[in-house]
């Protein structure tokens, strides 16, 4: 019989906060983290709102607890950021104590920094510090530092399926754990904002000039976001006898491709469908017993068609509540799985259920609306998490709470 | 992992001959310069015309090892679609961000953009051969192919009855020039065959894609055993050195990723001390990228299914031993991502 894995601790900052408890707060208060970049250098700085980290990479090397050196991209900070809260939170002080695995997710890594020197990096007359960062183009700089800042040594992945990376690294980390491989894995992913990823959603046409709104009738698209979450997962046996705190539990998964079309999802939501159905399968949970779905939700014109058709495919006229928290923290890409994971465990561990901002007018293609207002005082004891992306990647993951 | 799959079928191209005809009669490659370019073959019969003409070069090379390696191991649907890339398309990303520039960001056609995306070529596979199940990408350095093997083991083990596991790699003009700014290639040209004669810091670059169907059961068409595989990370001598005694002390040949390059040959002597056996290596033949692992676990099927080694491809090597059924690769990455892979001989 595979282990059951466990959140025994988690760590993030978004534009709603630098820490848990700081998102927990702003999500309570239904405060938004959208406005303009102060620090992405690009025509678009008054006219596209991102939801964006607002502190400088000064003040996230401290945040970091780390001297202000080269080669540490933002994409790296953000990580680190995440990443040390989400150790001492599940009270790791040693990572050598247990072997430990580091599975990231990243979809342009250290792209932030790479893109402002690019051009001297391919200018034979240039030369300069800039050449430290070579190497954060790739998506493993970032996993590799973090890794040799805080003392991974074991197992190492980095994961990049667009937007639905980091739950596929969760889903790797689990599955590790089940397999026997490890008895702890650190899973999650780091988003920094890039002028790269803002033009290329730009030249996609899916990107909203207002605060985005998910499920509305007048969205026109998403707001990209930044940020970096990290929860760390332990085997039931390992964290019983080590005592651990149990946040959670990750009864259920599911990745899927939907094998459609490159960038756009199916109009009757196939792969969210498949995703949704075989993730709670796993859980071994019942639709009725689904209190809450953190849904993808990017407010794009098909993301939520497919998604929301997906949802009446799968729970008929009884569509749990269900919200996008997008408008708060705009669309994090290779992170938003692990953010949003973590909102599931503090929407259970709460008894909260969080509003899907700037919603008005229900689409004429559903008959569903998300939820607008804080619920709080309700049970929730099965959340579904969903994350998808480029290429057909459709993955879900279900959260319960623990319960012996 | 310790579990056992076996490669139903392959397909690889590189820049060898590896994608028409058969290891023992195909011609073997001498290069000059520090940059070795992947033989492309025709991609028509494979890609529809259409969609040939968008793609680029690394989502093309992908594609159809992908789609040889299916029709090579008679699978009727992919099952899981896992890959690795070191650096996904280089050409893609290059241009998107010289047209954002160069068009002051307005106007910007897409393409390249979602081309960029690490996982594009997964779901191009998927899409043209509509391969619903699970589908990952592995962007790791000298781990991305490897994290790609252990995610389809996991899988069979998982009750898969079958992966198609890949990997994609493309060095372009730039990017080596970038990288030779780090003093990652050797300064003067040096042919593949010279490659070993002295280790010089730095190293040639190389390309390539290799894909496998690999199932959880033997069948009469499998061409061997994927038997271990370890994935270490900046380690010790000592620790090194115990997993390769571990892995490879009952092997009879060893693939080794010497890539001539002195900065990290001790590790590679270190091989030679722990597991003093006969070797071969195999990155005159690819050169050094971050998924060339891929290219020795298809170079180490290749050698057991047929049951010889090639002169032809290892001038460099003395004496090539005769009979062989366990082989043990090693290979690392500018010294950071170190990997173990185990591969035996099946039917006979």
């Amino acid at each position: 019989m595979a282990e059951r894995v466990f959140i025994t601790g988690m760590g993030m900052v978004t534009a709603i906060g630098d820490n848990v408890a700081g998102n927990l707060e702003r999500l309570r208060r239904k405060e938004s983290g959208l406005g303009f970049t102060d620090y992405i250098n690009t025509i678009y700085k008054e006219v596209l709102p991102v939801g964006e980290v607002k502190q400088d990479n000064a003040a996230l090397f401290r945040m970091a607890g780390i001297p202000v050196q080269a080669g540490f991209s933002r994409t790296t900070l953000l990580g680190l950021v995440a990443m040390q809260e989400a150790l001492q939170q599940a009270g790791i002080s040693h990572l050598q104590d247990e072997p430990t695995g580091f599975i990231n997710a990243s979809t342009v890594g250290g792209m932030c920094d790479t893109e402002k020197v690019y051009f001297d990096l391919i200018n034979p007359d240039k030369s300069g510090e800039f050449i430290q960062s070579i190497h954060t183009l790739d998506c493993a700089d970032c996993t590799q530092r973090i890794a040799d800042t805080v003392g991974f040594t074991e197992h190492l992945a980095t994961i990049s399926t667009a937007c639905s990376s980091s739950a596929n690294a969760l889903m790797f980390g689990a599955r590790m754990i089940k397999a026997g491989m490890y008895q702890r894995m650190v899973c999650g992913g780091t988003e920094a904002l890039t002028r790269f990823t803002l033009n290329g959603f730009n030249s996609l046409k899916n990107v909203d000039r207002q605060f985005c709104r998910p499920f509305d009738q007048q969205r026109t698209g998403l707001n990209l976001g930044e940020g970096a979450a990290y929860l760390v997962l332990e085997s039931e046996s390992y964290a019983k006898a080590n005592n651990s705190t149990i946040l959670a539990e990750l009864t259920g998964y599911c990745n899927t491709n939907e094998a459609f079309h490159p960038t756009s999802p199916s109009p009757e939501g196939d792969g969210a469908y498949a995703a949704m159905k075989n993730a709670l399968a796993m859980s071994g949970r019942t639709l009725e017993e689904v209190q809450y779905i953190n849904v993808h939700g990017t407010a794009t014109l098909n993301n939520d068609i497919s998604e929301g058709r997906a949802l009446e495919r799968l729970f008929g006229t009884a569509v749990p509540p269900f919200s996008s928290t997008k408008p708060f923290t705009g669309h994090t890409l290779a992170a938003a799985g692990a953010i949003e994971a973590i909102y599931a465990v503090l929407a259970i561990r709460n008894n909260i259920i969080f509003p899907n901002l700037n919603f008005s007018e229900r689409m004429e293609e559903l008959q569903i609306v998300p939820e607008t207002e804080l619920k709080e005082d309700v049970i929730i004891n099965n959340v579904i998490s969903n994350s998808f992306g480029f290429g057909g990647n459709n993955a879900s993951l279900v959260i319960s709470k623990y319960e012996g | 992992m310790k579990v056992k799959c076996y490669i139903q079928g392959m397909a690889a191209i590189s820049p060898q001959h590896t994608f028409d005809g058969d290891i023992t009669t195909a011609p073997f490659v001498q290069t000059e310069s520090n940059r070795l370019v992947c033989i492309e073959p025709d991609y028509k019969p494979f890609i529809p015309g259409n969609s040939l003409r968008r793609m680029t070069r690394v989502l093309r090379m992908g594609l159809t090892t992908a789609l040889k390696c299916l029709a090579n191991s008679g699978v009727a649907t992919p099952g899981p679609i896992v890959t690795g890339t070191g650096k996904g398309s280089l050409q893609d990303t290059e241009k998107f961000i010289k047209e954002i520039e160069q068009y002051k960001e307005t106007a910007l056609n897409p393409t390249p953009f979602i081309q960029s995306t690490y996982n594009s070529v997964n779901g191009l596979i998927a899409l043209q051969q509509n391969g619903t199940d699970y589908n990952n990408t592995f962007v790791h350095r000298g781990f991305s192919f490897e994290n790609a093997l252990v995610d389809s083991m996991m899988l069979l083990q998982e009750g898969a009855s079958h992966t198609l596991t890949g990997s994609f790699e493309e060095m372009t003009e730039e990017h080596f020039y970038i990288k030779s700014r780090i003093g990652q290639w050797r300064t003067a040209p040096v042919g593949n065959t010279r490659l070993f004669e002295q280790h010089l810091p730095g190293t040639i670059s190389g390309e390539g894609s290799a894909f496998f169907v690999l199932t959880a059961a033997q069948t009469p068409a499998s061409k061997a055993a994927i038997s271990g595989i370890k994935l270490l990370y900046k380690p010790s001598e000592e620790r090194l050195s115990a997993v390769l005694q571990e892995l490879g002390a009952d092997a009879d040949l060893v693939i080794s990723g010497d890539n001539g390059d002195s900065n990290y040959a001790r590790y590679y002597e270190l091989l030679g001390e722990v597991l003093p056996k006969p070797a071969i290596p195999f990155k005159h033949l690819c050169g050094e990228y971050d998924t060339a692992g891929s290219f020795a676990l298809w170079l180490a099927a290749a050698l057991l299914d047929t049951g010889k080694i090639p002169g032809e491809w290892f001038p460099m090597v003395k004496e090539l031993p005769g009979e062989f059924r366990k082989v043990v690769i090693y290979n690392h990455f500018f010294g950071e991502q170190h990997t173990v892979m185990v591969v035996e001989k099946v039917n006979g």
